[in-house]
């Protein structure tokens, strides 16, 4: 814990302001640690590794013809053309395709994990209305074969969701998509929280059933209201109590409520908002209702009519993830349109994002991501490989908060980086070397680079 | 707004769409690339000649049809056969007032194309995906037996159930409450019992014999081989009990979801049972499919077992089939037997009269834009018994009406 030391000029202010000038004695002050599950990621062993003579889909938008990509130290050190690096490990990719890693900001994998017994089924804690208290990370099985699967088709990051049943989920956790053995050896070091929302359906059909609120739409949106109404008390609660403690004076703290801390770091910015909501209207409530109480409506997911309101999206500086072509499940997903991503994608400053919440299409993002582009363009878009790249690698940094680490072929960035056979947009395509962080985490003709959980260990 | 041009010639795709569906008396395809999916292989430069809903001749001397299609070099292949989902019963999922696809009383009798709808929003959507039929499978009830599989084609229009009571599906993987023992027993004990009577009624006269109940005269047509079972089944160990069910009372018998056959590939292959699998389902579900894997399809196929694919889970994906084939290619299997996969294979674990472009076959056809699994092609135009249809839906109407400018509120587009 910090102890705080108010500056003499703090000080000075507050006397003049107070006219006060008696000073308490102060008890130490209550200052919470906000990152309790730490980090325990280590980079595998890796080496300065230059990867030569292929087409490179930077994820600025940018196709390199011919280019080599050096990884130094675990980060992107240059990408250009004629790179020589003296005893640099040399991959020789010519003919083939190199792109950022993977990232799907929409994953359920580890907390509904292979196989979906009972006592694997941890994604929904759906006893309440309001669940942002519980946090993904906690039901993580780091066992799921479903993470090796992942990574054979290029995934390196990716966020883990609570599910959809409650108007808040809980917070979601992003994961390096490397094997180990715990949840803290997987977590993305200094990634921030997500918190999973939901609107629509789920919510209003799950507590419906049980007669409580949501039963309705207008329920939902009255449950959102409330708790942030409540977590704006919390919030100037606490700040109260830090300015009083800064004034020199010895307030008690507010009591702890493990639910709205984590509301709180929506308000206080630090904790990013995943919202499950498919509709056009939903979506446009849920922007202004982020307004009434201050905070940002971060990234919508499985935004089926993002279309509609792709201007509204791009102007309120939302990111949308989205499939390509699920649709019907329910009323909510039925007028989706392929072309949805590209539409949203075509708006100035959108962030379009094409995610899974599949264990099984995870395995397939660029295929996916294919799909939006060549049905865009069979109808008069122009939708480039360069740009189809950035809906699955730095759009979804950007979604995840991300964008300064991940996502991208940039100097300085993480070296995350798939090499596909051929081009990535083709039902052909395969990863065939995966890199987080500069190591080889994943080789399709190397077994040594195949991870294999415990849980298939054995198995005949 | 970047890459993106205001485009207005798929509005009148849509509008021509509905002209272009009219029967020609005899229509001929010319300069195809014909993947006929028959001993003949691949045709280049073909002709296929279509009359009354049949294909009637393939590479004739002298070329004689009122219209001539010219091809040019595209390639043509059956239509593509979409298998056990419940196309027309279920419009949307969550919807419980337009799902027809079960009942709890349903039993082996259960005849679901009663409920099929040919206006349902998936049926052009699905054309996307160049299927043209479909076996559709109901979902059934608590009873083992979830009623009988009915065929459809992808016309849209009122008269398209093709074949009803078609052939039995019956449910033997794992259970969430009790033993898949007892389905095992049950099935088989149906056919032990429906042996035994049939043993009897033979030697009584035919006044003293009792008319068979609804559900004995199935039973009768699985023991006769007039229907196949449809058998849902994954776990290897189970799979050899079905094959001695099997082989003990001579049944007709195709596997569905299959995950862990790899195990028993030989058996099936000897046993000639074509399987019915999904090729993109490679996570270990549960026990029963701790094998499951990309290259099963591949697998099974090497062994000499006829693989047909199908897109498992929600119907509305169903137009995905040719993706499925392609991921089957990446993962080893032979672009012959990946195309045999959703059209002749199927057509022939279900008996169908299509699947193959040969005389005399139903003119259910494709002719695409490119390789037909790739992400990239399209259905360039596609028949269905000689007839051609649009692949043009809902969707496209939705995303035209927000991809046009207007002064006014979308809902005037149209």
């Amino acid at each position: 814990m910090q102890k705080f030391f108010p500056s003499v000029v703090m000080a000075a202010l507050t006397v003049a302001l107070t006219g006060c000038l008696q000073s308490e004695q102060q008890n130490e002050k209550v200052v919470f640690n906000d990152n309790p599950y730490p980090s325990t990621y280590k980079v595998l062993p890796s080496q300065t590794t230059l990867i030569k003579n292929a087409t490179v889909l930077t994820g600025t938008g940018t196709r390199l013809d011919n280019a080599d990509v050096l990884m130094v130290d675990g980060k992107i050190n240059k990408v250009g053309q004629n790179l020589a690096v003296e005893g640099a490990v040399e991959v020789d990719a010519k003919g083939k395709w190199l792109t950022p890693g993977i990232i799907d900001v929409h994953s359920h994998l580890g907390v509904y994990p292979s196989p979906s017994v009972e006592s694997h089924s941890d994604g929904n804690e759906m006893s309440s209305p309001n669940t942002s208290e519980v946090w993904a990370e906690h039901s993580v099985w780091p066992q799921d074969p479903g993470f090796q699967a992942a990574r054979a088709g290029g995934i390196t990051t990716l966020q883990i969701l609570p599910g959809s049943a409650n108007l808040f989920g809980g917070r979601g956790v992003t994961l390096r998509n490397v094997p180990s053995h715990t949840m803290q050896g997987m977590k993305f070091p200094d990634a921030p929280y997500g918190l999973k929302m939901a609107c629509g359906e789920n919510p209003k059909r799950v507590y419906g059933n049980r007669k409580v609120l949501p039963s309705t739409r207008m329920g939902n949106m009255a449950g959102y209201r409330m708790a942030w109404a409540e977590a704006t008390e919390y919030k100037r609660a606490w700040e109260q109590y830090e300015a009083d403690y800064a004034a020199g004076k010895n307030p008690t703290a507010p009591v702890r409520d493990i639910e709205l801390d984590t509301l709180k770091g929506v308000l206080d910015g630090d904790i990013l908002i995943h919202n499950h909501c498919y509709k056009a209207e939903e979506m446009a409530m849920m922007i202004d209702l982020s307004k009434e109480f201050n905070y940002h409506a971060g990234t919508f997911h499985h935004a089926i009519e993002a279309y509609k309101i792709a201007d509204l999206l791009a102007e309120n500086g939302n990111c949308a993830a989205m499939w390509p072509d699920w649709w019907g499940f329910k009323m909510e997903a039925y007028d989706m349109v392929h072309e949805n991503v590209a539409i949203v994608d075509a708006v100035k400053n959108s962030c379009a994002v094409v995610h899974s919440d599949s264990a099984s299409t995870i395995q397939r993002l660029n295929q996916e991501a294919g799909k939006v582009m060549y049905r865009a363009n069979d109808n008069g878009f122009e939708v480039t490989p360069e740009l189809a790249i950035t809906w699955i690698t730095a759009n979804a940094a950007k979604s995840l908060g991300l964008a300064d680490k991940t996502g991208s072929l940039e100097s300085g960035k993480n070296a995350d980086v798939v090499i596909w056979n051929q081009n990535p947009f083709s039902v052909y395509a395969q990863a065939e070397q995966v890199f987080i962080d500069g190591a080889k985490v994943y080789d399709r003709f190397d077994e040594k680079y195949q991870a294999k959980s415990d849980f298939m260990l054995g198995q005949r | 707004m970047k890459h993106f041009k205001l485009f207005t010639s798929s509005l009148m795709a849509l509008a021509m769409a509905s002209s272009t569906a009219s029967v020609a008396e005899s229509f001929a395809i010319t300069n195809a690339t014909v993947h006929t999916v028959t001993q003949q292989g691949v045709l280049e430069n073909a002709t296929v000649v279509i009359e009354n809903g049949k294909i009637t001749a393939i590479n004739p001397k002298t070329v004689q049809a009122d219209t001539i299609i010219d091809a040019k070099g595209k390639i043509l292949t059956p239509g593509f056969i979409g298998a056990m989902n419940q196309l027309g019963l279920v419009e949307v999922g969550a919807v419980s007032r337009s799902r027809d696809a079960s009942d709890k009383k349903a039993d082996i009798t259960f005849d679901a194309s009663l409920a099929f709808n040919p206006r349902s929003s998936v049926i052009p959507y699905s054309r996307k995906g160049g299927i043209t039929s479909n076996i559709v499978a109901p979902r059934g009830g608590e009873d083992i037996f979830k009623g009988q599989s009915f065929v459809v084609d992808l016309s849209g229009e009122f008269e398209s159930v093709r074949l009803s009571n078609h052939n039995v599906i019956v449910d033997l993987s794992a259970k969430s409450k009790g033993s898949r023992a007892l389905s095992l027993q049950t099935l088989q004990q149906t056919f032990a019992d429906a042996s035994k009577k049939l043993a009897k009624t033979k030697q009584k006269n035919k006044n003293e014999a009792k008319d068979p109940s609804r559900q004995d005269l199935i039973v009768n047509a699985l023991l006769a081989g007039d229907k196949a079972l449809v058998a849902y089944v994954d776990r290897a160990s189970d799979i050899l009990t079905l094959l001695k069910i099997k082989a003990e009372y001579s049944l007709d018998l195709v596997i569905v979801g299959a995950a862990d056959a790899v195990l028993v590939a030989e058996q099936i292959a000897q046993a000639n049972v074509p399987v019915v699998l999904a090729a993109l389902d490679n996570l270990p579900g549960s026990f029963d499919s701790l094998h499951a894997s990309l290259e099963n399809a591949a697998a099974l196929s090497q062994a000499g077992v006829s693989v047909a694919l199908a897109v498992n889970g929600d119907t509305h994906n169903l137009y995905q089939l040719r993706y499925h084939a392609g991921n089957a290619v990446a993962n080893g299997l032979s672009r012959d037997q990946a195309l045999a996969s959703v059209t002749a294979n199927v057509a022939d674990a279900f008996n169908l009269d299509s699947g193959r472009i040969a005389v005399g076959k139903r003119a259910d056809l494709v002719l695409w834009s490119a390789d037909p699994f790739e992400l990239s092609t399209q259905v360039s135009q596609m028949w269905i018994d000689g007839k051609q249809y649009s692949t043009t839906s809902r969707q496209d109407a939705l995303r035209d009406r927000y991809t046009t400018d207007s002064d006014m509120p979308r809902a005037y587009t149209k």
